[in-house]
């Protein structure tokens, strides 16, 4: 008895985060599709291919009419057929993604969620099909894929750096990875070369806080992960300004070196940024990679 | 008490704590900060990095610093510091007190009155008698305990004028019957006045002799006078302070009677001058209403100068019955008059006609014989409203019929046929002088030159009334001046013309002072004895020494030589004195007043007025140590990164302590302005929280619907407490009814009555689908019965199939909410619609039906939550739907019907006028 409204509850307080999220991905993606005005790829399955005279069995709504009027004889119009590519996407969800430096700035994983659901609406509305890497949502195709993605995205992690999910790629699809990258590197090196293994082509994008790149922090401090599984105490924390970044850039230059070894692409975003710019550059990352 | 630097401590010794301050310094540096916990996920790239000292940052030297203020304030409050510590030795032995007590200290009377009292309560401490003595009021000495004075402060006030000789006499005697030594204190008002310095000889052979005068010069205003069109102001000082600008306000009365300041104008002392000048031109209509001029600050009668007739140009308005000879400007009947009035007084020239709706003061008839029927009634009504018609005779005047059998109403007395002609070459005898004037005439005491006289005239015929109304005769007695009272207004009638054909009298001087005197004009400058001789003169108004006015009450007159010239004292005070129509005003100062300051020989010790009294500051320094503190916990948090969850509760706490708590009035004006600045629906509060819960939340459905179907976009409804929420505000109320909701009190039935003639409309609903037959069948039914009793509510109908709610917006036959009652109840329609041919509707009520009744339980239909889903269930299925959907169309019809009318009923006459129109 107890358990039913709980369970809805949450399942509203669930389904009440989608709307804003799918809005904000959907309004985003509006914004590219009116820049990329009349483009029109391969792909998709709009294409005039001829007319056939209508065959018993075909439906009385196939009937081309304005080709039919010219004649006696009933035309159907039929459509150019074409493969669709698949797109698996990767957003992660772990807890250091929650993490924004001041209330001005939405937090990582905010801009991660917006930047994949905003990209995956743009490539379903190109007729890709699209779904998450590993075996949770398997690329499909159709509007309501989207909501299904907004769903899945929703979701938080419990660990602190998430591990890049690399099971069940689907061999030479395409793959989107967006996260901070802060993490093992290990893994995400199995990851991209498992799938440089099986053909897979993709995009890294590392979205970084502001603070992260500047590290503008003072004094004595202990510094720790947003899950708090990880503490680091220093006395001034000034001093570990210049290596820290030293070590930044390096993780940088790791994750370049990796995607250019792997044939993938890489990109850096930034909280204080616009998400439209992001997008676009994915969008475009994609597009390369798709024709 | 130890002095350092002017600020004494009770207890100097803790200020030796400050020297441990360093030492503190030294330790609070040595103490690192607490570490600061930060969320940061770039910390998996700082794992095993180490600092390269081992020591940590310092705390920052603010923070040392304002520790150490903190710390510095403690010590420097707990030392008992004192701001003007006292250190003067109270005297000993019986104290006089002498108050110049005139208008120069009026505009710094409560610094007086508070130095009075500290010197009241010092002599109280000391047990020393005191004796007052007011110079502009002096009465014996008379030594009692300070206390008592101290009782009859409140009862001292400043007197308009300076001490006169006969005050100082008293004084000084006074000061003479005194038995015994006594030491003084001399509250001077800063100006020199005559005899101060016997006063001073006599107080200083008794005692010390200390004076107290503040620093400030005294600053009068001489009366204003009106030259080269502006009104000319100047204001006096007493000494000369450097380069000074005051401001001159002009008082009076706004046409709505209001007194103001009708205008202000700076006036400026150049280094070294003890005058300065100021013109203020203003239209000669706002000139009339100024009843005083002020320096602005200065609240003294020296400050103060009364306006009077002198600024007051009267319009005068000149008319003559013969100007046909262009060119001949002497002989124009009205030339000497212009001559006479042009200084003045504003001439009008015109038509009588015109002349009269521009109501001047004063209408000069020159020579003027007979007047239409319509002029005669509108001068006489013009008259009797207080005008003044000043007749002049002449040879049209002489041969008419005009008062000759009877008095014409506008003619002071008869008039006998043809006037007569003396001293002429064909008459015997000499011209005529005139006459003494009478004591009773308004021009008694003016001299009449030799040279005046009068060659022809017209006569007055002897009436019973005639001696009462002559107000100026020849020397053989016959009347030259006659004078009649018509309502509040007068004639008066020169027996001669108003050139000099018939008298030399246009011509002399005297001619202008008796214009003057009858207030046809004004005198531009301020009269001297000479003028005002042998006038008496009635103060209307007088001053006291703030210069304000009071009413004169039964002071005696005045006679108008001492009116002019006599120094102000208790018998002549300053003032507004009226005479006749003339009005003049007393001031304190006069054109060449100068302001002497008092100067005091070197010997007497001169103190300013302002006490400074002891003010210790302990509290306050740990108060501010305190506050150094609390800042101090603040930027520790800041520092240590603690304070972002606790930012907001301290913005919320200092709010809270900050901004006051808004007061009821507040709360009406919110509440007015949240329900006028858009449409809001309304619904009462019955008391029952779940239904006024479910009422709101479905006018908030219907605003909804509202907003996303018709142009009527309404803000979130409201809940109206019927006691105590103006209704005026809403087009309709919603009205649930439960059994148990209060009766409202009778000043809410008022309310109600007057909302619903006021073209409100209030939709009831019983909420139990019953009542619709006005059955008494159902608890609410009964209630709602006993509830719209007392309300104004016309004969009811169950709703027509025609009525206007059934098309408002959309087309309906049914009304349901939650129930699906056919029959609602509204105002009745006049028993003579009727329909009109060709249309399929009767042309009904012509207003807004002030009631709708029903039981459908519509609110539960339109209720909404907040996500904007119905919030409670209706019917099964789609049939429920649909039911919500007609609970919808009900509302937004029912509104429509408030907001528009019967528009759409109107409506049935569009074919007919399109028809009109040749469409």
């Amino acid at each position: 008895m107890t358990q039913s409204p709980t369970l809805r509850e949450r399942a509203e307080g669930e389904a009440g985060r989608l709307p804003p999220l799918l809005a904000r991905a959907e309004h985003l993606a509006g914004t590219v599709l009116l820049g990329e005005h009349g483009r029109r790829r391969a792909g998709l399955g709009d294409d005039f291919w001829q007319y056939r005279p209508a065959q018993i069995g075909d439906s009385r709504r196939m009937i081309d009419h304005r080709r039919s009027a010219r004649g006696d004889q009933q035309f159907v119009r039929e459509r150019e057929w074409q493969i669709a590519q698949s797109v698996m996407l990767w957003v992660d969800q772990g807890a250091s993604m929650r993490f924004a430096s001041s209330e001005a700035l939405p937090t990582k994983s905010d801009r991660a969620r917006l930047l994949g659901l905003a990209v995956a609406i743009l490539l379903l509305r190109g007729g890709e099909r699209v779904g998450l890497s590993g075996t949770d949502l398997p690329p499909r195709r159709g509007n309501i894929q989207i909501a299904r993605l907004a769903q899945a995205l929703a979701v938080n992690a419990p660990q602190d750096y998430a591990v890049p999910e690399h099971r069940a790629m689907i061999p030479h699809a395409q793959a989107v990875f967006i996260s901070d990258f802060l993490g093992d590197m290990d893994e995400l090196r199995a990851a991209l070369t498992k799938a440089a293994d099986r053909g897979v082509r993709g995009v890294v994008l590392q979205v970084l806080d502001p603070a992260e790149e500047n590290f503008p922090f003072q004094g004595r401090t202990i510094f720790e992960s947003i899950g708090g599984t990880l503490r680091h105490e220093t006395l001034k924390a000034g001093d570990l300004r210049a290596r820290y970044l030293d070590r930044l850039a390096r993780r940088k230059d790791d994750l370049a070196q990796l995607t250019r070894v792997t044939g993938w692409q890489m990109g850096l975003h930034h909280t204080g940024d616009s998400a439209q710019s992001a997008l676009l550059w994915l969008y475009r990352a994609l597009d390369r990679g798709l024709a | 008490m130890t002095i350092l630097g002017g600020i004494g401590f009770t207890a100097p010794w803790l200020l030796l704590g400050l020297a441990a301050l360093p030492i503190l310094w030294l330790l609070l540096r040595a103490v690192p900060p607490a570490p600061i916990r930060r969320r940061f996920p770039g910390v998996a790239l700082l794992l095993g990095l180490s600092d390269d000292e081992s020591v940590s940052d310092r705390t920052p030297w603010w923070l040392l610093l304002l520790r150490m203020l903190a710390v510095a304030a403690m010590i420097i409050g707990l030392a008992g510091p004192v701001l003007n510590p006292q250190t003067r030795q109270p005297g000993g032995g019986p104290l006089l007190i002498v108050l110049d007590a005139s208008w120069a200290g009026a505009a710094h009377w409560r610094d007086k009155i508070d130095l009075l009292e500290s010197q009241l309560t010092e002599a109280a401490r000391a047990g020393r008698p005191v004796a007052v003595l007011s110079l502009t009021a002096p009465e014996p000495l008379n030594f009692q305990p300070a206390d008592v004075w101290r009782s009859r402060l409140a009862g001292l006030a400043p007197q308009p004028w300076q001490p006169t000789g006969a005050q100082m006499d008293t004084a000084l005697a006074a000061l003479a019957d005194a038995n015994q030594g006594f030491d003084t204190h001399w509250l001077s008002d800063g100006l020199d006045y005559p005899q101060r310095a016997d006063v001073m000889a006599a107080l200083q052979a008794r005692g010390d002799l200390r004076v107290f005068q503040t620093g400030t010069a005294v600053l009068g205003l001489s009366p204003a006078t009106f030259a080269d069109g502006a009104v000319q102001l100047t204001a006096h000082r007493s000494q000369d302070a450097g380069a000074r600008e005051v401001t001159v306000l002009a008082q009076g009365r706004d046409p709505g009677g209001t007194a103001r300041t009708l205008a202000s104008v700076p006036a400026r002392f150049a280094e070294g001058e003890a005058q300065a000048q100021a013109a203020l031109s203003l239209p000669s209509e706002l000139r009339a209403r100024i009843t005083r001029f002020e320096i602005r600050g200065q609240r003294s009668a020296g400050a103060t100068a009364l306006a009077d007739d002198g600024l007051r140009r009267r319009e005068v308005a000149l008319i003559a019955g013969r100007e046909d000879r262009e060119g001949l400007e002497l002989l124009s009947p009205l030339h000497f008059l212009e001559q006479a009035l042009a200084p003045n007084a504003d001439v009008l020239a015109g038509a009588l006609g015109d002349l009269i709706p521009a109501n001047p003061d004063v209408i000069v008839l020159a020579d003027v014989a007979t007047l239409s029927p319509g002029e005669s009634d509108a001068l006489t009504e013009w008259v009797e409203a207080g005008g003044m018609l000043l007749r002049f005779a002449g040879p049209r005047l002489a041969a008419s019929d005009v008062s000759r059998a009877d008095e014409d109403p506008l003619m002071p007395v008869r008039l006998r046929a043809g006037g007569r002609s003396v001293g002429g070459a064909m008459s015997w005898g000499e011209p005529k002088t005139l006459a003494p004037f009478a004591e009773d005439s308004p021009f008694a005491g003016l001299a009449i030159p030799d040279d005046v006289t009068v060659s022809a005239q017209v006569m007055a015929q002897p009436d019973p009334t005639l001696s009462d109304r002559v107000i100026a005769a020849l020397d053989d007695g016959t009347p030259l001046v006659t004078r009649k009272e018509i309502g509040q207004g007068q004639v008066v009638l020169f027996h001669v013309t108003a050139n000099a054909e018939w008298s030399s009298l246009p011509l002399s001087g005297l001619f202008v002072e008796m214009l003057e005197r009858l207030a046809v004009s004004s005198s531009a400058k301020t009269p001297d004895a000479t003028d005002l001789e042998g006038t008496t003169w009635r103060p209307v108004q007088v001053m006291d020494g703030f210069g304000a006015l009071s009413d004169a009450g039964a002071l005696p007159g005045v006679a108008g030589a001492d009116l002019a010239a006599a120094p102000l004292g208790p018998d002549l005070r300053p003032g507004l004195y009226a005479s006749e129509d003339r009005r003049l005003a007393r001031n304190v100062l006069d054109a060449d007043t100068v302001l002497a300051p008092a100067n005091w020989p070197a010997g007497v010790p001169v103190e300013g007025l302002t006490v400074a009294p002891e003010r210790p500051l302990g509290g306050a320094l740990l108060a501010l140590a305190l506050v150094l503190l609390a800042a101090d916990v603040i930027a520790s948090l800041a520092l240590s990164g603690r304070l972002g969850p606790m930012r907001r509760a301290a913005v919320v706490l200092v709010a809270a302590f900050l901004i006051p708590q808004p007061g009821q009035a507040q709360e009406n004006d919110n509440f007015a302005v949240r329900a006028t600045s858009e449409l809001v629906l309304a619904h009462v509060l019955t008391g029952d929280k779940r239904l006024d819960e479910i009422a709101n939340a479905g006018l908030m459905g219907l605003s909804d619907t509202l907003f996303f179907r018709t142009s009527v976009e309404p803000a979130p409804p409201m809940g109206v407490n019927l006691e105590t929420d103006e209704l005026a505000f809403f087009p309709m109320l919603y009205w649930p009814i439960t059994s148990e909701q209060p009766t409202p009190s009778a000043a809410a039935y008022d309310k109600l009555n007057e909302y619903l003639r006021s073209g409100g409309l209030i939709l009831f609903d019983t909420r139990d689908a019953d009542i619709a037959g006005f059955g008494a069948s159902s608890p609410n039914g009964r209630k709602l019965q006993q509830l719209a009793a007392p309300l104004d509510i016309p004969p009811l109908e169950p709703l027509p199939p025609d009525h206007v709610l059934t098309r408002s917006f959309y087309l309906l036959q049914d009304f349901p909410g939650r129930y699906t009652g056919r029959d609602i109840w509204v105002e009745a329609a006049p028993p003579d619609a009727e329909r009109i041919e060709g249309m399929p509707f009767r042309n009904l009520n012509d207003n807004v039906t002030p009631v709708v009744i029903g039981g459908n339980d519509w609110a539960t239909a339109w209720a909404i939550d907040a996500d904007g889903r119905p919030l409670l269930p209706v019917g099964r299925g789609f049939s429920g739907d649909r039911q919500r959907e007609l609970a919808n169309r009900f509302g937004v019809n029912l509104v429509m019907h408030v907001l528009t009318g019967n528009y759409k009923s109107d409506q049935v006459h569009v074919p007919a006028l399109l028809d009109r129109l040749g469409q």
